[in-house]
C-alpha cells in the first residue's frame, strides 16, 4: 500500500543528495573553502580539483558544499515564515470575513503591489544585509502571496456544507477553522511552499548578485553564482556548477512537494 | 422499419477507450417521427452517453464499439464531420439539464438565439429578429424586446430553460433530446416547462426522446418508455403497459421505489411542543457599496412553526419560498432579526449548549456535507466530540453501532467519503446526525441528491431510525411525493410565509390553497397493483 511514485522517489532522491552534502560540508570538504591559491586560479575540472576552483583558487566543490547549507537554510526558514504566517492570515482573513478581511487585505494588497525582491531589498536596508536579514526579507516579501492563496481556498471551503455540519455540532470556531478548513487547504499550500523554495534561493542569488547577499567570503550558490558571471568566457564552471546545483533542487523539492501533495490527500490514495 | 420511423437505433454499444469498460451494451430501440419517447434510467445506467452517441456528440474517452443509428435512413455514426453539424441543431436540437451552464454567460440572449439561425437558416436579420421575438413570446417570456439584450443570469433556472427550449424550437429540428431537461427545477416549474415543452413540440411535429430519472414525469408525457440499467434495455413498451404490468423485476424495483403514502400515526399533541418557533423574521443584508447600502431582503415575514415530540413535520415550497431559510434559522445557523426560538419550553438562547446536543441536521448534498480528508470512523466520532460523560472508548462503539444502524458495517469504517456512493454517504450523514441521540433533527433536502431506488432505501432507513429514537424532525423538501411517505404534517411556505398547514392527508387530499394545489398537480397519486405495476392518478389544479 505505501507505494511511492517514480516522480516522489527522484525527488527524495535528489534532497536526500542535497542535505547529505550539506551536511558533509559541516564536517568534512575536499579543500578548506576559504583558502586562497595564487597558484591555481581559474583552473579547470581535473582529477585535484573535481569542479575547479575560481578567481582566487578556491576549490568549487568544496565552496558548493558549504554554500549548500546557506542555501537550504535560506531557503527553508524563509519558506517555512512566509507559509506559517501567510496561511494564519489567510485563514483568519478568509474565515472571519468582513472589515478583518478588509482591513488584512487592503494590507496585504499593498504589499503584493511591490516586487517581492524590491520589497525585500527595502526590507533589507532596514535588517541588515547579512543571512537572517534576508530570511526575514525575503520571508515577509513572500507572505502576501501564501496569505491570498489561502485566503481563497478558504473562501470556497467554507460555504461547502461540511463546515456547517461542523458548526451545527458544536464545535468551536477555532476547531472548525483547523480541523476542518486547515486540512482541506494543505494542496495549494504544499504546492507554493515547494515554489517559493525555489524562489528564495534565486532570490538570494538575486541579493548577493547586487550585493545585499551574505556577504562574502562566505559561499553561497547565489553569491558564487554571481562571482562566477564575470569569469563566464573563461571558466564556464564557475557560473554552471552552482547553477545546476540550483536547478537540481528546484527540480527535486517540486517532484518531492508534489508526491507530498498527493500523498496527503485521501482522494489520491488508490489511484493511478 | 416502418415509413414513419425517424430515428433508429441497432445494437449500439459504445465502451471506456482505455479500460474497456462497456457502458452501453447492444441497445435497440426506434422513434417514430412525432412520437415522445422516454429513456428511464438511475445514474450510471448509461441513458445519457447512449443520447449522446445519437448525434455523435461522445465524450473522447467513449468509443462505438458496435451496432448502427439511423437518422432518416443515414447512418449518423458514419456520417462526415460537415454532415453532422448539419444534423445538429437544424434535425435534432438538444436541451441539457443544467439550465444555469447551458448557456453561453457573456452572450446576451438575443444573440444566442440568432447563433443557430444564422448557422442554419438564409432568413434576413429581420426575419431572424421576428422569429426570435415570436418564439420568446411563445415559451412565455414576458418582454421578449428587452430578453434580447438581456443576459442569462438575469433569468431564473425555470426561464432559462424555457429560452434553451426556444433556441432548440427556433429550427424545428423534427427530433428534440431533452436530458433530465427539468431536473434542476422545483417542482411547480418543472410542471410549466415540462407543459410547454409537449405543447411546442405537438405544434411542430417534433419527436421528443425524454431522458429522466423520473419515472413517473416520463409515463406522464410519453407514449412508449426504455428502462435501461447498467447500460442495457431491460425492459421497453408503450407507456401504460409498462407502468400496469412490469415484467422485468428492475422496473418493477424502480416503481415499487415511488414514494407512497405512509400510514397515518396518531401523536400526542396535547403536550407543548418540542421546538416552537415564534414570529421569525430573517433580513438578508443587501450588497453594500461605499456610499449607500442596499434595502436588506426579507427572506422570512414573521413565521411561527410548531414540531411536536416524535413528529416528522414536512416543510415545503418552491425555491425561493424561504423554507431553507427557516430551518437553518431553527438550527442556528442564521440569526433570526425578530421572534423566539424555544426548546422543550425554554428560550433556546438560554440553554444553548444543551440545543446543540439535541438538534442536529442533515443536508442536502451528500457530496459536500462530509468533510474528504477523514475517515467514515471519524466523521461520526467528531459528532461525539462534545458529548459529556462518554470517554474514548464508549464514543468509538457508539460510533461503529451508529453506523451498523444505518447499514455500513466496520469495513466501511476506515474509508474515506469518496470511496462510497452518493446513498452511502448520506447514510454516514444521518449517522453523524443521530450518533448524539438528538431530540430533534432537522433535514434539509436529504434525499433529493440520490437516485430513485437508494432514495427510497434511505427514506426507509430514516423512518426506522425516526420510529426507534422517536426523535422529531423539520423534513424540509421540494418533493412532495417524499413528504407525502414520510410527514405526519405539512406546512407550505411561498415567498417567506407560511401559507397553508395540516395534517398530511388533509393537506394532500383536499388542499386549500391555490399555490399547494398547483405544488400537488406535479406529482401523482399512486396506486400499486398485484402485478408490481401502479396506476399513476394526476392531480388536476381544477379538481383538487
Amino acid at each position: 500500500m505505501k507505494k511511492i511514485s517514480l516522480n516522489g522517489l527522484i525527488g527524495g532522491i535528489l534532497i536526500a543528495v542535497l542535505l547529505a552534502s550539506a551536511a558533509l560540508g559541516l564536517v568534512w570538504t575536499p579543500f578548506d573553502p576559504m583558502k586562497l591559491s595564487f597558484t591555481a586560479r581559474l583552473a579547470a575540472p581535473s582529477a585535484l580539483h573535481l569542479l575547479g576552483t575560481d578567481e582566487f583558487g578556491r576549490d568549487v566543490l568544496s565552496r558548493l558544499m558549504v554554500g549548500a547549507q546557506a542555501s537550504v537554510w535560506i531557503g527553508f526558514l524563509t519558506v517555512s515564515f512566509a507559509t506559517i504566517f501567510g496561511t494564519l492570515i489567510g485563514l483568519v482573513s478568509g474565515y472571519a470575513r468582513g472589515w478583518i478581511d478588509g482591513v488584512i487585505m487592503a494590507i496585504n494588497n499593498a504589499l503584493l503591489a511591490f516586487p517581492g525582491i524590491l520589497l525585500a531589498l527595502g526590507l533589507l536596508a532596514v535588517f541588515g544585509a547579512n543571512q537572517y536579514g534576508i530570511i526575514f526579507a525575503l520571508g515577509i516579501a513572500y507572505t502576501p502571496s501564501m496569505a491570498r492563496v489561502v485566503r481563497g481556498a478558504v473562501l470556497s471551503l467554507r460555504e461547502r456544507e461540511f463546515i456547517e455540519a461542523s458548526r451545527v455540532m458544536g464545535n468551536g470556531e477555532l476547531f472548525t477553522l483547523f480541523r476542518h478548513v486547515l486540512p482541506n487547504c494543505l494542496a495549494p499550500i504544499t504546492v507554493l511552499a515547494t515554489s517559493m523554495f525555489g524562489w528564495a534561493i534565486l532570490s538570494e542569488s538575486a541579493l548577493s548578485f547586487l550585493g545585499l547577499g551574505v556577504p562574502p567570503p562566505a559561499p553561497t550558490w547565489g553569491n558564487m553564482l554571481a562571482a562566477g558571471r564575470p569569469f563566464i568566457q573563461q571558466a564556464v564552471w564557475l557560473g554552471l556548477f552552482p547553477g545546476i546545483c540550483i536547478a537540481l533542487t528546484l527540480l527535486g523539492i517540486n517532484l518531492l512537494g508534489d508526491a507530498l501533495r498527493d500523498r496527503l490527500d485521501p482522494r489520491m490514495r488508490g489511484l493511478k | 422499419m416502418t415509413d414513419n420511423t425517424l430515428l433508429s437505433v441497432r445494437g449500439l454499444s459504445l465502451e471506456v477507450a482505455h479500460t474497456g469498460l462497456e457502458v452501453v451494451k447492444g441497445i435497440s430501440f426506434d422513434i417514430a417521427a412525432g412520437e415522445i419517447f422516454g429513456i428511464v434510467g438511475e445514474s450510471g445506467s448509461g441513458k445519457t452517453l447512449a443520447t449522446r452517441a445519437l448525434i455523435s456528440l461522445l465524450p473522447p474517452a467513449i468509443k462505438v464499439t458496435g451496432g448502427a443509428v439511423s437518422y432518416k435512413g443515414q447512418d449518423v455514426l458514419k456520417m462526415k464531420d460537415r454532415d453532422l453539424r448539419r444534423l445538429r441543431g437544424a434535425e435534432v436540437g438538444v436541451v441539457f439539464q443544467e439550465p444555469m451552464t447551458s448557456l453561453n454567460p457573456s452572450m446576451t440572449i438575443g444573440r444566442q438565439l440568432e447563433e443557430g439561425l444564422i448557422l442554419h437558416t438564409k432568413f434576413s436579420p429581420e426575419e431572424r429578429r421576428a422569429r426570435i421575438l415570436d418564439m420568446l413570446k411563445r415559451v412565455g417570456i414576458r418582454e421578449p424586446e428587452g430578453a434580447l439584450a438581456a443576459y442569462p443570469h438575469e433569468f431564473s433556472g425555470g426561464m432559462r430553460q424555457r429560452i434553451m427550449l426556444a433556441s432548440v424550437m427556433l429550427l424545428k429540428p423534427a427530433l428534440l433530446i431533452a436530458d433530465e431537461p427539468t431536473t434542476a427545477l422545483d417542482a411547480v416549474i418543472q410542471r410549466d416547462v415540462m407543459e410547454l415543452m409537449v405543447e411546442l413540440t405537438r405544434a411542430e411535429g417534433t419527436a421528443v426522446l425524454l431522458i429522466s430519472h423520473d419515472l413517473p414525469m416520463v409515463a406522464r408525457y410519453t407514449s412508449r418508455i426504455v428502462v435501461m440499467e447498467k447500460g442495457a434495455i431491460v425492459e421497453q413498451g408503450r407507456t401504460e403497459d409498462l407502468l400496469d404490468a412490469p415484467q422485468h423485476p428492475y422496473t418493477k424495483k424502480l416503481l415499487s421505489s415511488l414514494p407512497f403514502r405512509g400510514e397515518a400515526r396518531a401523536l400526542d399533541m396535547s403536550k407543548q411542543p418540542m421546538v416552537s418557533a415564534q414570529n421569525i423574521v430573517v433580513d438578508y443584508a443587501g450588497r453594500k457599496s461605499l456610499l449607500k447600502k442596499a434595502k436588506p431582503k426579507r427572506a422570512l415575514h414573521g413565521v411561527s412553526i410548531d414540531i411536536h415530540e416524535g413528529e416528522v413535520v414536512a416543510l415545503v415550497g418552491g425555491s425561493g419560498s424561504g423554507k431553507t431559510t427557516l430551518g437553518r434559522t431553527i438550527a442556528g445557523l442564521v440569526k433570526e432579526n425578530e421572534g423566539q426560538i424555544r426548546f422543550q419550553g425554554r428560550a433556546r438562547d438560554e440553554d444553548w449548549q444543551d440545543y446543540r446536543m439535541n438538534c442536529q441536521m442533515v443536508f442536502q448534498d451528500p457530496y459536500s456535507s462530509l468533510d474528504p480528508r477523514m475517515t467514515i470512523l471519524a466523521l461520526v466520532e467528531e459528532a461525539l466530540r462534545l458529548v459529556p460523560d462518554l470517554d474514548g472508548a464508549a464514543k468509538r462503539k457508539r460510533a461503529l453501532e451508529t453506523l451498523e444502524e444505518v447499514g455500513l458495517n466496520a469495513d466501511y469504517a476506515s474509508r474515506y467519503p469518496h470511496e462510497l456512493s452518493g446513498g452511502q454517504r448520506q447514510r454516514v450523514a444521518i449517522a453523524r446526525a443521530i450518533a448524539r441521540r438528538p431530540r430533534f433533527l432537522i433535514a434539509d433536502e436529504p434525499v433529493s441528491a440520490l437516485d430513485v431506488t437508494v432514495r427510497a432505501q434511505v427514506l426507509d432507513l430514516f423512518s426506522d431510525l425516526q420510529k426507534r429514537y422517536g426523535f422529531s424532525c423539520l423534513f424540509i423538501s421540494h418533493d412532495l411525493g417524499v413528504v407525502e411517505q414520510v410527514a405526519d404534517r405539512v406546512v407550505v411556505m411561498q415567498d417567506g410565509r407560511i401559507i397553508e398547514e395540516g395534517d398530511r392527508d388533509a393537506i394532500f387530499d383536499n388542499p386549500q390553497q391555490d399555490y399547494t394545489r398547483r405544488l400537488l398537480s406535479a406529482i401523482p397519486a399512486l396506486d400499486q397493483n398485484e402485478r408490481g405495476g401502479v396506476t399513476l392518478k394526476w392531480r388536476l389544479e381544477k379538481d383538487i
